[in-house]
């Protein structure tokens, strides 16, 4: 049931271990991803709703496949809270990549808010079917 | 390709889920999950029992934001994915339905999944709306998988202060 919410970045716990500070005065968000597997690669959609494809960051560094969007929120001046049931902030969220991934031929699509990577497999981890011959 | 290289870092964390941010202002976070628990909860009382419940478990229900200032009101809702041909929006004298399906994206064959978190599905959301508006100025923009309806207050809604002279006995 709560799946459909942003949950928000723990700042403790990270992957490091590290506690995170940040300069800026905002709140980051790990986006809800689907992660799904074909015979040429695999394919991650994130929900990054309120980022447009010039907010969006993907890089890949030492395996780490990281996605960082920064939502820049329309400005409340003027407008009261009556009723609020998500936050807007940053988005922020890293994967361990196999290295069987081709890192040069990653592309990234960003559609309605909708983030769409595909990580094309490398040749060597293909499946391969052999041929039985006849003994 | 063994699951574990994708394995997120946060894997394992769903089981103690935070349904909003919690940070900011405590208050209008409980009033809204208030607000959900009894939507919820009365859902329930249509003329299918529980079948309503039981479909809309897991799926896909869009979070709503209200901002209010002196001439409008405004609601935004997170529609990640969706295309503004499938939303429809209607306006009450009281109350503003936001409707629409959020469908899958379509060439699931050969695909195995890893990991699914985000939802589809239909949805209805009821917001009650606290002023009259203006239905002709009504105007609905989605931008970024976020849609923002701007509803104008009707211009009576404005209320004079009056001050009251307290006379001496």
């Amino acid at each position: 049931m709560a799946n459909e919410t942003k949950e928000l970045e723990k700042t403790k716990d990270t992957a490091e271990g590290v506690v995170m500070e940040r300069t800026k005065n905002t709140v980051t968000y790990t986006p809800n991803v689907d992660i799904l597997e074909t015979k040429n690669g695999l394919e991650i959609t994130a929900d990054l709703p309120g980022a447009g494809e010039n907010d969006v960051n993907v890089t890949l560094e030492n395996d780490v496949l990281s996605i960082e969007a920064q939502v820049t929120s329309e400005s409340m001046n003027g407008y009261k809270l009556s009723y609020r049931e998500y936050g807007v902030g940053d988005y922020r969220r890293a994967f361990t990549i196999n290295e069987a991934i081709d890192g040069s031929k990653i592309e990234a699509k960003m559609k309605d808010g909708v983030l769409h990577i595909v990580l094309p497999k490398a040749e060597a981890a293909k499946p391969k079917s052999i041929p039985i011959h006849k003994g | 390709m063994a699951m574990k290289y994708m394995a997120p870092f946060k894997w394992g964390r769903r089981e103690a889920p935070v349904r909003q941010g919690l940070e900011g202002y405590p208050i209008d976070l409980f009033r809204g999950e208030m607000n959900r628990l009894f939507d919820d909860f009365f859902k329930g009382f249509g003329l299918r029992p529980f079948s309503e419940e039981m479909e809309s478990f897991g799926a896909f229900s869009p979070t709503v934001d209200m901002t209010e200032d002196e001439s409008s009101i405004r609601v935004t809702a997170e529609l990640p994915g969706m295309d503004e041909k499938d939303i429809e929006i209607n306006l009450t004298k009281d109350s503003l339905t936001i409707k629409g399906e959020k469908k899958t994206e379509s060439e699931n064959k050969d695909k195995e999944s890893y990991y699914m978190e985000r939802s589809f599905g239909s949805f209805t959301r009821v917001l009650p709306i606290p002023a009259d508006i203006n239905p002709d100025k009504v105007e609905a923009v989605f931008k970024k998988g976020v849609l923002n309806i701007t509803l104008p207050k009707l211009v009576k809604e404005k209320k004079a202060q009056k001050k009251i002279e307290i006379k001496s006995a």
